[in-house]
């Protein structure tokens, strides 16, 4: 016998009925669970995804970027399921108010990605020759084994302090340009040597054009920068719930 | 909207790279696999240390930089933070760990490394 329990693709800030006609995993009819001005938007499921597959996934994120586009969304973890209806109930019972405060944040907004790479390899590399290898500031006097070991140390850190500072440079340039139509920003940067810059805007509906403009303008004077666009996505980088109200 | 739509870039295949490489090295579970369990523990253990030792050589760098340290205090760090480094190197090759791996995905709060 399959046991039926219940798949959560988000939560929204409508208590209203969705009009049947939306399909989730394994097509069955995505509906809305109202808890009081609130609801948890899911479907029927039998419990079993075996492979996980990529369109799984993709049908969980079409789902949620189609309730995106009527209502504020929380984006809820892939494959997030319930036994039954009543403990989706108790759950936002137990999390409502976090779930307010953030979709009263979130509301009207959507979340962008921005990815850009440098050289960073070569520009480390060119930094280090203009080093010769020999960094002697402040200097360290010795030639036992462990100040030649500091002495090496010593001059690589140099090298990765210039290396974070061109980094910094050229990741400021990006923000400038992107950061006065954002609402909220989350920064990674560095993440490889290459990877200069992983990043996320949440930004308001009405600014996205104006965000969009000002991402072309950055691109045209990026020099030998590669970078990537994305979205709008759910604000997955945005939610701030406490870790014993993650869903 | 398709995903083509969505994602724009005239570099694709550079950033698929990219971002696969990130995820070849780091992952976002532990493996807890029974007949691997004992490199997964040593590899969480080692990446606490690591970063541990990172930071003591930051720090010992920044000092050097200050011109705060004597030269029997560069001497002496110098030493411990060899030590420890031939020792990191030693439990890595017992565990057959490399250098990328030793490294941690937090979520929403990034790499700890």
């Amino acid at each position: 016998m399959i046991k039926m329990s219940i798949y959560i693709y988000g939560i929204t800030d409508s208590k209203d009925k969705l009009d049947g006609s939306l399909k989730g995993l394994e097509k069955a009819v995505v509906y809305n669970m109202p808890y009081q001005d609130i609801g948890a938007v899911v479907s029927d499921f039998n419990g079993e995804i075996r492979p996980i597959a990529e369109s799984c996934v993709m049908k969980h994120e079409e789902v949620i970027e189609e309730i995106m586009r009527d209502f504020t969304v929380l984006p809820v973890k892939f494959l997030t399921i319930f036994e039954k209806q009543e403990n989706v109930l108790i759950m936002m019972k137990e999390r409502y108010d976090g779930f307010k405060e953030n979709l009263n944040r979130l509301r009207n907004k959507a979340e962008f990605g921005i990815k850009i790479i440098w050289a960073g390899g070569k520009i480390k590399e060119n930094i280090s020759d203009s080093h010769n290898g020999n960094v002697q500031d402040p200097p360290i006097s010795g030639n036992s084994p462990a100040k030649n070991y500091m002495r090496e140390k010593f001059g690589k850190y140099k090298i990765n302090s210039e290396f974070e500072a061109a980094a910094n440079k050229r990741i400021k340039m990006v923000d400038d340009f992107l950061s006065k139509f954002a609402a909220e920003k989350k920064l990674n940067v560095l993440k490889s040597e290459n990877l200069l810059l992983d990043a996320s805007y949440l930004v308001e509906r009405d600014k996205e054009c104006k965000f969009r403009a000002a991402f072309e303008h950055f691109k045209n004077i990026s020099g030998d920068m590669k970078s990537l666009f994305s979205g709008p996505w759910p604000p997955y980088n945005f939610i701030n719930l406490p870790i014993k109200d993650k869903v | 909207m398709t995903m083509d739509e969505k994602v724009l870039t005239d570099s694709a295949p550079v950033f698929i790279e990219e971002i696969e490489k990130l995820q070849e090295v780091i992952p976002r579970k532990i493996n807890a696999d029974p007949k691997n369990v004992e490199k997964g523990v040593a590899k969480l253990v080692l990446t606490l240390i690591e970063l541990v030792r990172k930071l003591l050589e930051k720090q010992a760098m920044k000092r050097v930089e200050g011109g705060s340290l004597s030269d029997d205090d560069v001497e002496r760090i110098g030493e411990t933070l060899m030590k420890l480094e031939k020792k990191m190197f030693e439990l890595k090759g017992i565990f057959g760990l490399e250098d990328e791996e030793l490294n941690l995905n937090l979520g929403p709060l990034g790499d700890l490394l």
